[in-house]
Protein backbone atom coordinates (compact mmCIF):
# COMPACT_ATOMS: atom_id res chain seq x y z
CA UNK A 1 0.00 0.00 0.00
CA UNK A 2 1.24 3.44 -0.91
CA UNK A 3 -0.29 6.74 0.14
CA UNK A 4 -2.31 8.39 -2.61
CA UNK A 5 -1.48 5.53 -4.98
CA UNK A 6 -3.56 2.70 -6.31
CA UNK A 7 -2.41 -0.68 -7.56
CA UNK A 8 -3.80 -1.08 -11.08
CA UNK A 9 -2.08 -4.24 -12.30
CA UNK A 10 -0.50 -7.35 -10.82
CA UNK A 11 3.02 -8.45 -11.63
CA UNK A 12 1.66 -11.34 -13.66
CA UNK A 13 -0.50 -9.00 -15.72
CA UNK A 14 2.48 -6.81 -16.48
CA UNK A 15 4.62 -9.80 -17.45
CA UNK A 16 1.95 -11.08 -19.85
CA UNK A 17 1.40 -7.56 -21.22
CA UNK A 18 5.07 -7.10 -22.07
CA UNK A 19 5.47 -10.60 -23.52
CA UNK A 20 2.49 -9.86 -25.77
CA UNK A 21 3.62 -6.32 -26.60
CA UNK A 22 7.24 -7.09 -27.41
CA UNK A 23 6.42 -10.20 -29.41
CA UNK A 24 3.70 -8.29 -31.28
CA UNK A 25 6.09 -5.46 -32.16
CA UNK A 26 8.81 -7.89 -33.23
CA UNK A 27 6.23 -9.58 -35.46
CA UNK A 28 5.10 -6.24 -36.90
CA UNK A 29 8.62 -5.11 -37.79
CA UNK A 30 9.86 -8.44 -39.14
CA UNK A 31 6.59 -8.79 -41.02
CA UNK A 32 7.00 -5.33 -42.50
CA UNK A 33 10.49 -6.28 -43.68
CA UNK A 34 8.87 -9.10 -45.66
CA UNK A 35 5.99 -7.00 -47.04
CA UNK A 36 7.86 -3.74 -47.79
CA UNK A 37 11.13 -4.29 -49.65
CA UNK A 38 12.40 -0.86 -48.52
CA UNK A 39 12.49 -2.23 -44.96
CA UNK A 40 14.63 -5.28 -45.66
CA UNK A 41 17.49 -3.64 -43.75
CA UNK A 42 15.79 -5.23 -40.73
CA UNK A 43 16.68 -8.54 -42.37
CA UNK A 44 20.28 -7.37 -42.80
CA UNK A 45 20.36 -6.59 -39.09
CA UNK A 46 19.40 -10.21 -38.39
CA UNK A 47 21.90 -11.72 -40.78
CA UNK A 48 19.54 -12.12 -43.73
CA UNK A 49 15.90 -12.51 -44.58
CA UNK A 50 16.04 -16.26 -43.89
CA UNK A 51 16.92 -15.57 -40.26
CA UNK A 52 14.30 -12.85 -40.12
CA UNK A 53 11.64 -15.33 -41.24
CA UNK A 54 12.79 -17.79 -38.56
CA UNK A 55 12.61 -15.05 -35.92
CA UNK A 56 9.13 -14.10 -37.18
CA UNK A 57 7.87 -17.70 -37.04
CA UNK A 58 9.06 -18.48 -33.53
CA UNK A 59 8.10 -15.05 -32.17
CA UNK A 60 4.64 -15.96 -33.45
CA UNK A 61 4.65 -18.92 -31.07
CA UNK A 62 5.59 -16.63 -28.15
CA UNK A 63 2.83 -14.23 -29.19
CA UNK A 64 0.30 -17.06 -29.36
CA UNK A 65 1.15 -18.30 -25.86
CA UNK A 66 1.10 -14.77 -24.39
CA UNK A 67 -2.22 -14.19 -26.13
CA UNK A 68 -3.77 -17.23 -24.44
CA UNK A 69 -2.76 -15.85 -21.02
CA UNK A 70 -3.92 -12.33 -21.94
CA UNK A 71 -7.34 -13.55 -23.05
CA UNK A 72 -7.63 -15.73 -19.95
CA UNK A 73 -6.92 -12.96 -17.47
CA UNK A 74 -8.49 -9.96 -19.23
CA UNK A 75 -11.55 -11.39 -20.98
CA UNK A 76 -14.00 -10.60 -18.16
CA UNK A 77 -12.66 -7.08 -17.55
CA UNK A 78 -11.82 -5.97 -21.09
CA UNK A 79 -13.55 -8.40 -23.42
CA UNK A 80 -17.16 -7.82 -22.45
CA UNK A 81 -19.08 -4.61 -22.99
CA UNK A 82 -21.65 -3.34 -20.52
CA UNK A 83 -24.42 -1.70 -22.44
CA UNK A 84 -25.88 0.89 -22.55
CA UNK A 85 -23.11 2.76 -20.69
CA UNK A 86 -20.40 1.56 -23.07
CA UNK A 87 -22.47 2.47 -26.09
CA UNK A 88 -22.96 5.96 -24.69
CA UNK A 89 -19.18 6.25 -24.20
CA UNK A 90 -18.54 5.17 -27.78
CA UNK A 91 -21.11 7.59 -29.20
CA UNK A 92 -19.26 10.50 -27.62
CA UNK A 93 -15.81 8.98 -28.41
CA UNK A 94 -14.99 8.98 -24.72
CA UNK A 95 -14.77 12.76 -24.78
CA UNK A 96 -11.39 12.56 -26.53
CA UNK A 97 -12.35 14.20 -29.80
CA UNK A 98 -14.92 16.87 -29.06
CA UNK A 99 -16.39 18.53 -26.02
CA UNK A 100 -18.86 16.41 -24.09
CA UNK A 101 -20.79 17.69 -21.10
CA UNK A 102 -19.77 15.95 -17.91
CA UNK A 103 -23.27 14.68 -17.15
CA UNK A 104 -23.44 13.00 -20.53
CA UNK A 105 -20.22 11.04 -20.01
CA UNK A 106 -20.87 7.61 -18.50
CA UNK A 107 -18.69 6.62 -15.55
CA UNK A 108 -15.82 4.49 -16.78
CA UNK A 109 -14.96 1.23 -15.03
CA UNK A 110 -11.59 -0.53 -15.05
CA UNK A 111 -11.38 -0.43 -18.83
CA UNK A 112 -13.10 2.05 -21.08
CA UNK A 113 -14.78 0.82 -24.29
CA UNK A 114 -11.87 2.12 -26.39
CA UNK A 115 -9.52 -0.08 -24.43
CA UNK A 116 -11.97 -2.94 -24.77
CA UNK A 117 -12.09 -2.52 -28.55
CA UNK A 118 -8.29 -2.55 -28.71
CA UNK A 119 -8.17 -5.65 -26.53
CA UNK A 120 -10.79 -7.40 -28.65
CA UNK A 121 -9.07 -6.54 -31.93
CA UNK A 122 -5.74 -7.90 -30.64
CA UNK A 123 -7.34 -10.92 -28.96
CA UNK A 124 -9.66 -12.01 -31.77
CA UNK A 125 -7.52 -10.98 -34.71
CA UNK A 126 -4.45 -12.30 -32.87
CA UNK A 127 -6.03 -15.75 -33.02
CA UNK A 128 -6.62 -15.30 -36.76
CA UNK A 129 -2.98 -14.20 -37.15
CA UNK A 130 -1.81 -17.38 -35.39
CA UNK A 131 -4.01 -19.60 -37.55
CA UNK A 132 -3.15 -17.90 -40.85
CA UNK A 133 0.50 -17.77 -39.81
CA UNK A 134 0.46 -21.50 -39.20
CA UNK A 135 -0.73 -22.11 -42.75
CA UNK A 136 1.95 -19.78 -44.12
CA UNK A 137 4.63 -21.54 -42.08
CA UNK A 138 3.51 -25.05 -43.14
CA UNK A 139 1.67 -24.59 -46.46
CA UNK A 140 2.43 -27.97 -47.98
CA UNK A 141 -0.59 -30.13 -48.65
CA UNK A 142 -3.23 -27.42 -48.41
CA UNK A 143 -5.39 -26.10 -51.27
CA UNK A 144 -3.94 -23.02 -52.93
CA UNK A 145 -7.18 -21.05 -52.71
CA UNK A 146 -7.20 -21.58 -48.94
CA UNK A 147 -3.54 -20.54 -48.62
CA UNK A 148 -4.03 -17.41 -50.73
CA UNK A 149 -6.80 -16.30 -48.39
CA UNK A 150 -4.58 -17.01 -45.38
CA UNK A 151 -1.99 -14.58 -46.80
CA UNK A 152 -4.80 -12.06 -47.29
CA UNK A 153 -6.05 -12.44 -43.70
CA UNK A 154 -2.50 -12.15 -42.35
CA UNK A 155 -1.91 -8.88 -44.22
CA UNK A 156 -5.30 -7.56 -43.09
CA UNK A 157 -4.31 -8.25 -39.48
CA UNK A 158 -1.26 -6.05 -39.88
CA UNK A 159 -3.39 -3.25 -41.35
CA UNK A 160 -5.71 -3.45 -38.32
CA UNK A 161 -3.30 -4.05 -35.46
CA UNK A 162 -0.26 -1.93 -36.34
CA UNK A 163 -2.08 1.44 -36.71
CA UNK A 164 -4.20 0.62 -33.65
CA UNK A 165 -0.99 0.00 -31.69
CA UNK A 166 -0.04 3.68 -32.19
CA UNK A 167 -3.36 4.81 -30.71
CA UNK A 168 -2.62 2.54 -27.75
CA UNK A 169 0.91 3.92 -27.46
CA UNK A 170 -0.26 7.54 -27.63
CA UNK A 171 -3.08 7.19 -25.10
CA UNK A 172 -0.96 5.11 -22.72
CA UNK A 173 1.85 7.68 -22.65
CA UNK A 174 1.70 11.38 -23.57
CA UNK A 175 -2.01 11.37 -24.47
CA UNK A 176 -3.15 10.45 -20.96
CA UNK A 177 -0.29 11.26 -18.57
CA UNK A 178 -0.08 8.96 -15.58
CA UNK A 179 -1.21 5.86 -17.50
CA UNK A 180 2.16 4.30 -18.32
CA UNK A 181 3.14 3.52 -14.69
CA UNK A 182 0.23 1.04 -14.65
CA UNK A 183 2.33 -1.21 -16.85
CA UNK A 184 5.71 -0.47 -15.25
CA UNK A 185 5.39 -0.29 -11.47
CA UNK A 186 1.72 -1.18 -11.47
CA UNK A 187 0.88 1.85 -9.31
CA UNK A 188 -1.22 4.78 -10.53
CA UNK A 189 -2.19 7.92 -8.68
CA UNK A 190 -5.64 8.19 -7.16
CA UNK A 191 -6.19 11.39 -9.13
CA UNK A 192 -5.46 9.53 -12.36
CA UNK A 193 -7.90 6.78 -11.44
CA UNK A 194 -10.58 9.28 -10.45
CA UNK A 195 -10.17 11.18 -13.72
CA UNK A 196 -10.07 8.21 -16.04
CA UNK A 197 -11.73 5.29 -14.28
CA UNK A 198 -14.04 6.73 -11.59
CA UNK A 199 -16.42 3.77 -11.49
CA UNK A 200 -13.54 1.36 -10.94
CA UNK A 201 -12.13 3.60 -8.19
CA UNK A 202 -15.49 3.55 -6.41
CA UNK A 203 -15.65 -0.23 -6.67
CA UNK A 204 -12.24 -0.82 -5.13
CA UNK A 205 -12.73 1.77 -2.42
CA UNK A 206 -16.04 0.32 -1.30
CA UNK B 1 18.81 -11.89 -78.90
CA UNK B 2 20.55 -9.36 -76.71
CA UNK B 3 18.45 -6.36 -75.74
CA UNK B 4 15.21 -7.95 -76.93
CA UNK B 5 12.07 -8.94 -75.09
CA UNK B 6 11.98 -12.63 -75.93
CA UNK B 7 9.23 -15.18 -76.33
CA UNK B 8 9.68 -18.94 -76.45
CA UNK B 9 7.17 -20.36 -78.89
CA UNK B 10 5.99 -23.93 -78.26
CA UNK B 11 4.22 -25.32 -81.30
CA UNK B 12 2.61 -28.43 -79.85
CA UNK B 13 1.48 -29.59 -83.28
CA UNK B 14 5.14 -30.33 -83.98
CA UNK B 15 5.96 -31.97 -80.64
CA UNK B 16 6.64 -35.71 -80.82
CA UNK B 17 7.24 -36.06 -77.06
CA UNK B 18 10.83 -37.19 -77.58
CA UNK B 19 11.69 -35.42 -74.31
CA UNK B 20 15.02 -34.21 -75.62
CA UNK B 21 14.16 -30.85 -74.03
CA UNK B 22 13.69 -32.48 -70.62
CA UNK B 23 17.16 -34.04 -70.82
CA UNK B 24 18.85 -30.95 -72.25
CA UNK B 25 17.32 -28.87 -69.45
CA UNK B 26 18.71 -31.22 -66.80
CA UNK B 27 22.10 -31.30 -68.48
CA UNK B 28 22.54 -27.54 -68.85
CA UNK B 29 21.17 -26.71 -65.40
CA UNK B 30 23.08 -29.57 -63.76
CA UNK B 31 19.93 -31.12 -62.26
CA UNK B 32 20.07 -34.67 -60.89
CA UNK B 33 17.44 -37.32 -61.57
CA UNK B 34 15.16 -38.61 -58.84
CA UNK B 35 13.86 -42.12 -58.35
CA UNK B 36 10.62 -42.27 -60.29
CA UNK B 37 7.55 -44.50 -60.47
CA UNK B 38 5.33 -45.77 -63.24
CA UNK B 39 1.81 -44.47 -62.83
CA UNK B 40 0.47 -45.89 -66.07
CA UNK B 41 1.71 -43.20 -68.39
CA UNK B 42 4.75 -42.43 -70.48
CA UNK B 43 4.88 -39.12 -68.61
CA UNK B 44 8.04 -39.31 -66.56
CA UNK B 45 8.66 -38.07 -63.92
CA UNK B 46 4.96 -37.83 -62.96
CA UNK B 47 5.11 -34.07 -62.33
CA UNK B 48 7.41 -31.06 -62.28
CA UNK B 49 10.00 -31.34 -59.49
CA UNK B 50 12.55 -29.06 -57.92
CA UNK B 51 15.01 -30.81 -60.24
CA UNK B 52 12.68 -31.13 -63.26
CA UNK B 53 11.97 -27.68 -64.63
CA UNK B 54 10.30 -28.80 -67.83
CA UNK B 55 8.14 -31.85 -68.39
CA UNK B 56 6.33 -33.32 -71.37
CA UNK B 57 2.81 -34.14 -70.23
CA UNK B 58 1.16 -37.12 -71.95
CA UNK B 59 -2.60 -37.03 -72.17
CA UNK B 60 -5.06 -39.35 -73.86
CA UNK B 61 -8.29 -37.98 -75.27
CA UNK B 62 -10.99 -39.40 -77.48
CA UNK B 63 -10.40 -38.44 -81.09
CA UNK B 64 -12.39 -39.13 -84.26
CA UNK B 65 -14.16 -42.51 -84.58
CA UNK B 66 -13.56 -43.34 -80.92
CA UNK B 67 -9.85 -43.53 -81.56
CA UNK B 68 -7.46 -42.58 -78.80
CA UNK B 69 -5.64 -39.35 -79.45
CA UNK B 70 -2.40 -38.50 -77.72
CA UNK B 71 -1.80 -34.94 -76.61
CA UNK B 72 1.64 -33.74 -75.61
CA UNK B 73 2.37 -30.54 -73.74
CA UNK B 74 5.72 -29.20 -72.64
CA UNK B 75 5.02 -27.79 -69.16
CA UNK B 76 7.19 -25.32 -67.28
CA UNK B 77 7.43 -21.70 -66.27
CA UNK B 78 5.39 -19.40 -68.52
CA UNK B 79 7.47 -16.30 -67.60
CA UNK B 80 4.50 -13.98 -66.97
CA UNK B 81 4.75 -10.23 -67.40
CA UNK B 82 2.35 -9.68 -64.49
CA UNK B 83 4.04 -12.43 -62.50
CA UNK B 84 2.26 -13.44 -59.29
CA UNK B 85 5.45 -15.05 -57.97
CA UNK B 86 7.39 -11.79 -58.24
CA UNK B 87 4.50 -9.95 -56.61
CA UNK B 88 4.49 -12.15 -53.52
CA UNK B 89 8.22 -12.88 -53.11
CA UNK B 90 9.24 -11.21 -49.82
CA UNK B 91 12.94 -11.05 -50.67
CA UNK B 92 12.95 -10.09 -54.36
CA UNK B 93 14.54 -13.44 -55.11
CA UNK B 94 12.23 -13.73 -58.13
CA UNK B 95 12.76 -11.02 -60.70
CA UNK B 96 12.33 -10.07 -64.34
CA UNK B 97 15.45 -10.29 -66.46
CA UNK B 98 16.19 -7.86 -69.28
CA UNK B 99 14.66 -10.44 -71.65
CA UNK B 100 11.28 -10.36 -69.87
CA UNK B 101 11.79 -13.83 -68.40
CA UNK B 102 11.46 -14.60 -64.68
CA UNK B 103 14.67 -15.74 -62.98
CA UNK B 104 15.55 -16.73 -59.40
CA UNK B 105 18.32 -15.28 -57.27
CA UNK B 106 19.11 -18.30 -55.11
CA UNK B 107 21.14 -16.26 -52.61
CA UNK B 108 17.95 -14.35 -51.80
CA UNK B 109 15.40 -17.19 -51.73
CA UNK B 110 14.42 -18.11 -48.15
CA UNK B 111 12.11 -21.00 -49.04
CA UNK B 112 8.93 -19.31 -47.79
CA UNK B 113 6.87 -20.97 -50.57
CA UNK B 114 4.67 -17.91 -51.17
CA UNK B 115 5.38 -18.17 -54.92
CA UNK B 116 4.11 -21.77 -54.94
CA UNK B 117 0.81 -20.56 -53.49
CA UNK B 118 0.52 -17.63 -55.90
CA UNK B 119 1.58 -19.11 -59.27
CA UNK B 120 -1.49 -19.60 -61.50
CA UNK B 121 0.42 -22.27 -63.49
CA UNK B 122 1.59 -24.30 -60.46
CA UNK B 123 5.24 -24.12 -61.52
CA UNK B 124 7.66 -23.41 -58.62
CA UNK B 125 8.81 -26.46 -56.67
CA UNK B 126 10.37 -26.57 -53.20
CA UNK B 127 13.43 -28.55 -52.16
CA UNK B 128 13.62 -29.16 -48.42
CA UNK B 129 17.35 -30.00 -48.53
CA UNK B 130 18.41 -26.57 -49.77
CA UNK B 131 15.25 -24.83 -48.42
CA UNK B 132 14.75 -23.04 -51.74
CA UNK B 133 12.32 -23.07 -54.65
CA UNK B 134 13.32 -23.98 -58.17
CA UNK B 135 11.90 -23.38 -61.62
CA UNK B 136 12.87 -22.72 -65.24
CA UNK B 137 14.70 -19.41 -65.76
CA UNK B 138 14.57 -19.66 -69.57
CA UNK B 139 18.30 -20.49 -69.39
CA UNK B 140 19.23 -16.98 -68.34
CA UNK B 141 22.91 -17.93 -68.41
CA UNK B 142 22.59 -18.96 -72.06
CA UNK B 143 20.48 -15.96 -73.11
CA UNK B 144 23.14 -13.64 -71.69
CA UNK B 145 25.68 -15.43 -73.90
CA UNK B 146 23.39 -14.97 -76.92
CA UNK B 147 22.52 -18.67 -76.99
CA UNK B 148 19.01 -20.16 -77.16
CA UNK B 149 17.73 -22.03 -74.08
CA UNK B 150 18.89 -25.64 -73.85
CA UNK B 151 15.40 -26.98 -74.60
CA UNK B 152 15.14 -24.92 -77.80
CA UNK B 153 18.65 -25.96 -78.85
CA UNK B 154 17.79 -29.64 -78.40
CA UNK B 155 14.37 -29.72 -80.11
CA UNK B 156 14.68 -31.83 -83.29
CA UNK B 157 11.26 -31.00 -84.81
CA UNK B 158 11.16 -27.23 -84.60
CA UNK B 159 8.41 -27.31 -81.99
CA UNK B 160 10.50 -24.93 -79.87
CA UNK B 161 11.71 -21.57 -81.08
CA UNK B 162 12.83 -18.38 -79.40
CA UNK B 163 12.92 -14.83 -80.74
CA UNK B 164 11.61 -11.29 -80.47
CA UNK B 165 8.20 -11.15 -78.81
CA UNK B 166 6.24 -9.58 -81.68
CA UNK B 167 7.81 -11.85 -84.25
CA UNK B 168 6.99 -14.98 -82.24
CA UNK B 169 3.40 -13.91 -81.57
CA UNK B 170 2.87 -13.24 -85.28
CA UNK B 171 4.36 -16.64 -86.07
CA UNK B 172 2.09 -18.29 -83.53
CA UNK B 173 -1.08 -16.83 -85.03
CA UNK B 174 0.04 -17.69 -88.53
CA UNK B 175 0.70 -21.29 -87.50
CA UNK B 176 -2.64 -21.59 -85.67
CA UNK B 177 -4.41 -20.37 -88.80
CA UNK B 178 -2.50 -22.90 -90.91
CA UNK B 179 -3.50 -25.71 -88.58
CA UNK B 180 -7.14 -24.63 -88.32
CA UNK B 181 -9.53 -27.17 -86.82
CA UNK B 182 -9.75 -25.41 -83.45
CA UNK B 183 -6.03 -24.66 -83.08
CA UNK B 184 -5.43 -21.72 -80.74
CA UNK B 185 -2.67 -19.44 -79.49
CA UNK B 186 -2.22 -19.44 -75.72
CA UNK B 187 -0.33 -16.97 -73.55
CA UNK B 188 -0.21 -13.52 -75.14
CA UNK B 189 -3.64 -12.53 -73.75
CA UNK B 190 -3.08 -13.53 -70.11
CA UNK B 191 -1.18 -11.96 -67.18
CA UNK B 192 -0.12 -9.09 -69.47
CA UNK B 193 1.43 -11.63 -71.82
CA UNK B 194 3.54 -14.64 -71.00
CA UNK B 195 7.02 -15.05 -72.41
CA UNK B 196 6.23 -18.65 -73.29
CA UNK B 197 3.48 -18.96 -75.87
CA UNK B 198 1.79 -22.12 -77.09
CA UNK B 199 0.25 -23.04 -80.39
CA UNK B 200 -2.33 -25.55 -79.17
CA UNK B 201 -3.85 -27.94 -81.73
CA UNK B 202 -6.85 -28.26 -79.36
CA UNK B 203 -8.76 -25.74 -77.26
CA UNK B 204 -6.93 -24.75 -74.06
CA UNK B 205 -9.64 -26.29 -71.86
CA UNK B 206 -8.81 -29.73 -73.26
CA UNK B 207 -5.30 -29.72 -71.80
CA UNK B 208 -4.78 -31.05 -68.28
CA UNK B 209 -3.25 -28.67 -65.75
CA UNK B 210 -3.40 -25.77 -68.18
CA UNK B 211 -5.59 -23.03 -66.65
CA UNK B 212 -8.28 -21.81 -69.02
CA UNK B 213 -7.99 -18.17 -67.93
CA UNK B 214 -4.80 -17.78 -65.88
CA UNK B 215 -4.55 -14.65 -63.77
CA UNK B 216 -2.92 -13.36 -60.61
CA UNK B 217 -5.24 -14.79 -57.91
CA UNK B 218 -7.69 -12.22 -56.49
CA UNK B 219 -6.59 -12.63 -52.83
CA UNK B 220 -3.01 -11.91 -53.92
CA UNK B 221 -4.16 -8.72 -55.69
CA UNK B 222 -6.05 -7.53 -52.59
CA UNK B 223 -3.03 -8.33 -50.42
CA UNK B 224 -0.42 -6.64 -52.57
CA UNK B 225 -2.34 -3.83 -54.29
CA UNK B 226 -4.77 -2.82 -51.52
CA UNK B 227 -3.66 -3.97 -48.06
CA UNK B 228 0.06 -3.34 -48.58
CA UNK B 229 -0.31 0.41 -49.31
CA UNK B 230 -3.25 0.67 -46.88
CA UNK B 231 -1.02 -0.55 -44.05
CA UNK B 232 1.32 2.40 -44.53
CA UNK B 233 -1.49 4.92 -45.11
CA UNK B 234 -3.37 3.82 -41.99
CA UNK B 235 -0.24 3.82 -39.82
CA UNK B 236 0.84 7.22 -41.08
CA UNK B 237 -2.69 8.55 -40.65
CA UNK B 238 -2.93 7.37 -37.06
CA UNK B 239 0.48 8.78 -36.10
CA UNK B 240 -0.42 12.07 -37.78
CA UNK B 241 -3.81 12.15 -36.05
CA UNK B 242 -2.17 11.51 -32.66
CA UNK B 243 0.21 14.43 -33.19
CA UNK B 244 -2.65 16.71 -34.26
CA UNK B 245 -4.69 15.59 -31.25
CA UNK B 246 -1.82 16.28 -28.87
CA UNK B 247 -1.22 19.73 -30.34
CA UNK B 248 -4.85 20.82 -30.59
CA UNK B 249 -6.50 19.02 -27.66
CA UNK B 250 -3.53 18.45 -25.42
CA UNK B 251 -3.08 15.57 -23.02
CA UNK B 252 -5.86 14.47 -20.71
CA UNK B 253 -4.13 15.26 -17.45
CA UNK B 254 -5.47 13.92 -14.14
CA UNK B 255 -7.61 16.44 -12.29
CA UNK B 256 -5.84 17.02 -8.97
CA UNK B 257 -7.65 15.18 -6.31
CA UNK B 258 -8.13 17.17 -3.10
CA UNK B 259 -10.75 14.98 -1.53
CA UNK B 260 -8.13 12.88 0.12
CA UNK B 261 -10.55 11.71 2.74
CA UNK B 262 -10.11 8.08 1.81
CA UNK B 263 -6.37 8.36 1.65
CA UNK B 264 -6.13 6.31 -1.50
CA UNK B 265 -6.16 3.17 0.55
CA UNK B 266 -6.66 -0.02 -1.38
Amino acid sequence: MKKGMIKATSGFERLVHWCLALSCLTLCFTGMAMMYHSMDFIGDMMGGMGNLKTVHNYTGVVFGVALIFAIGMWWKEAGLFSFPADWQWISCAGGYLWHVDKDKMPQVGKYNPGQKIFFLVVALYGIIMCISGYFMWFPEGYAKGLLQNMYLLHALGFVLIFPFFFIHLYLATIGVPGSAPAMFSGWVTRAWAKTNHPKWLKEIEK
Amino acid sequence: MKGLELVKLIDLSRCTACRGCQIACKQWNNLPASKTNNFGSYQNPPDLQWNTWTLIRFQEIEGQNNKVKWLFRKDGCMHCTDAACIKVCPTQALYHTEFGSVAVDYDRCIGCKACITACPFDVPRYDSVTNKIYKCDLCYSRLKANQPPACVQSCPTGALQIGAKDEMIAKAYKRAQELGDGATVYGDKYVDGTHVIYVLPQKAAVYEKLPDRPEVPAPILVWKDVLKPLGLIATGGVIGAAIVHYVTHGPKAPIEDNSNDQGGAV
